[in-house]
């Protein structure tokens, strides 16, 4: 087990490192450089040539496209995200804001989404071809094929403007003390954000369960004479749930995708609406360290699911030696 | 037939019948046998000829489309007697009988094991419903019948994973299983199918151990004339549902009587006959179990086929032990008589 999570991690290293410099070179085919975005239009006619390599001298720009990288990854590793373009704030301030939020929704969202994502679905393939299987299967093609921001409009629209139930959006308000306070304005949110999620783990769950409850090592259980629930839990889940850890492992990232538009919907003062305002702002130095930041965590998803399913299924484990 | 009391299992005219598109497939067409306790009763015919649903009836584990139609099974236990079949299909008394008094093993321990837990646990869990030992008691249990089976370490071996072991080891662990309990009756179905010849010898040396040891009742399904011969006590020979042919060992191997019968043991290959020897296939092949012959189910690939084989022939009674489906027996079992006085 050791030596397996050993193997996983020499391989992270590398792969983040490639990935930080396909991210950087990305970054220099984009047209301009830093200094062409820190001078304001109206002044760009009356600045000289002469000027500019001079503006591109003190930040360092004139130096080959390596030794830029090589300062900017040092620089990183350190903890040194430079700053923003827009307002020139340290970018690792704008992270310490923004990063928590996301984590909180997307962490909430994946917890729900789990939950009842592999449960509907083992109800599912339990009682299947019944009604509360075809209804949720219509349910789920539904959840699958509508896109979140609509859910997440028809929901605003529903809970908190009709039912009032729920506020309309924004993360925290200035009387909030407590964090059962911050309840109500994550349950939105996370819930329109998990259903994505639920309605693909409800499916994969439904059909992984299916083929397992027609194995034989079931019937043997079953000759034993052990009740049903522990025929279709304990033998039967157990062993269709390396699929579905898999499954949500590989659609970690479409949470992340997800969490930026439903930010952007419900007001959400996270990583994915800072997203998409450095990207309008052409902020390449924050889009870098987003981007990075979203390889790390798509990474360290699939370390952990790695791990998980080792956990999950002893025959992972063996590997090669 | 037999002593009464002996018997530990009997079932009369059962049948099981699948349903598929709107089309009954019947299985299992009433089937009746006895199984005496400590003897081997094997259950032989071609593939698709209702064995293994006979052995999934007895066990209440067969798949949702399908259902006992008519018939019983009696299970007779100490001194009381069961009626399987009118037991819910998984509820308590019918649990309590499965894997505690009838327990069963299958035909490929490929699968039939559990590949995410330990054979221990898999071993315990028998002993978790059926027993009142304690945990540390079911660990040394668990421990002693890896043991009694032949696995080497057994201390170590119980807490591995199917995965490493050979398949030969998964069977004696399956048997282990299924052994847990000193089940009055081990249904074993086509056991040695998935292994090769030497661990089959084996398997089946262990089974007769456990036979005369626990006065286990034990029925096995096989297609294998070679097993029958070895391990039967009786034998029951079927076909398209039916039992065509039922003896003791002895009737039914030396005097095969139903031309069904004598065709399979006439396509058995025998070792040291040189690899010109003449093997004859049963012509055709089974016929589809949705359009069925009238009358007899062999005719069509019987030689000795006449008019009065349209109807179903019923079962008779050769002689105290020797049963048989066919209208023309006398004409075969005379030639034995002849022989003999001969």
């Amino acid at each position: 087990m050791t030596t397996y999570i050993a193997q996983r991690l020499i391989i992270f290293f590398p792969m983040l490192l490639v990935i930080s410099f396909l991210v950087y070179s990305g970054l220099e085919l984009s047209p301009g450089d830093a200094v062409s975005h820190m001078i304001s239009p109206e002044l760009a006619s009356t600045i000289t040539a002469e000027q500019l390599d001079a503006m591109r001298e003190a930040y360092g720009l004139n130096q080959s496209f390596i030794t830029r990288y090589w300062i900017w990854l040092t620089s990183m590793v350190q903890g040194d995200m430079g700053y923003s373009m827009a307002g020139g704030v340290a970018i690792s301030e704008i992270m310490i804001k923004t990063v928590p939020a996301t984590l909180e929704l997307s962490m909430v969202a994946l917890f729900f989404s789990t939950i009842l994502g592999c449960s509907l679905g083992v109800i599912s393939a339990l009682k299947r071809g019944s009604g509360t299987d075809n209804s949720l299967t219509v349910a789920g093609m539904a959840g699958v094929s509508i896109p979140e921001f609509f859910f997440g409009l028809v929901a605003i629209l529903l809970f908190a403007i009709e039912l009032k139930w729920l506020p309309v959006g924004g993360r925290l308000m200035p009387h909030y003390e407590t964090v059962w306070d911050r309840i109500p304005n994550i349950v939105l949110p996370s819930l329109v954000l998990a259903l994505m999620m639920t309605a693909g783990a409800m499916r994969y769950a439904r059909s992984s369960m299916l083929d397992v409850l027609a194995r034989e090592f079931i019937t043997t259980a079953r000759s034993k004479g052990m009740p049903e629930w522990r025929v279709n839990i304990l033998h039967g889940f157990r062993v269709a749930l390396t699929p579905v850890v898999v499954l949500i492992g590989f659609r970690l990232p479409l949470l992340i995708g997800g969490s930026t538009i439903i930010e952007q919907v419900y007001q959400w003062p996270g990583i994915g609406s800072m997203f998409i305002r450095s990207v309008r702002a052409s902020d390449y130095p924050l889009v870098m360290t987003i981007s990075l930041m979203y390889v790390f965590v798509v990474l360290t998803a699939s370390l952990i699911i790695d791990v998980l399913t080792a956990l999950i299924d002893p025959r992972v484990r063996l590997g090669k030696e | 037939m037999t002593d009464k009391n002996n018997i530990a299992l009997s079932v009369k005219n059962l049948k099981t019948f699948f349903y598929t598109n709107n089309r009954c497939n019947k299985a299992v067409n009433g089937v009746s046998f006895d199984v005496e306790k400590g003897k081997t009763l094997c259950i032989v015919g071609e593939s698709g000829c209702g064995k293994s649903v006979t052995a999934a009836t007895i066990m209440q584990l067969l798949p949702t489309l399908s259902r006992i139609e008519e018939g019983e099974i009696i299970f007779h236990k100490d001194d009381k007697t069961v009626n399987i079949e009118k037991l819910e299909k998984n509820g308590k008394e019918m649990r309590n009988i499965r894997g505690s008094d009838i327990a069963m093993i299958f035909q490929d321990p490929m699968t039939a094991l559990n590949p995410v837990y330990t054979v221990g646990f898999q071993i315990s869990e028998n002993l978790k419903y059926h027993t009142n030992l304690n945990r540390k008691e079911i660990r040394e249990k668990s421990i002693s019948l890896l043991n009694d089976m032949g696995i080497p370490l057994p201390e170590k071996r119980v807490d591995e994973y199917p995965h490493s072991y050979s398949g030969g080891m998964r069977q004696r662990a399956m048997i282990a299983m299924a052994m847990a309990c000193n089940p009055k009756i081990l249904i074993a179905d086509e056991p040695t199918t998935a292994l090769d010849v030497t661990i089959q010898a084996q398997i089946f040396e262990l089974m007769e151990k456990l036979k005369e040891e626990n006065d286990t009742a034990i029925i096995l399904i096989t297609h294998d004339m070679g097993v029958v011969a070895e391990l039967a006590d009786n034998v029951a020979v079927m076909y398209m549902g039916n039992i065509v042919e039922a003896g003791t060992a002895d009737d039914v191997l030396r005097r095969p009587t139903h031309p069904y019968t004598k065709a399979l043991l006439e396509s058995v290959p025998v070792l040291g006959r040189g690899k010109n020897q003449d093997i004859n296939p049963i012509k055709g092949s089974t016929p589809d179990p949705y359009n069925r012959p009238v009358g007899c189910q062999f005719a069509p690939r019987c030689n000795w086929q006449t008019e009065s084989c349209d109807v179903m022939p019923e079962i008779t009674q050769i002689n105290k032990t020797h049963q048989i489906r066919c209208h023309k027996y006398e004409q075969f079992f005379e030639k034995y008589d002849e022989k003999r006085n001969s």
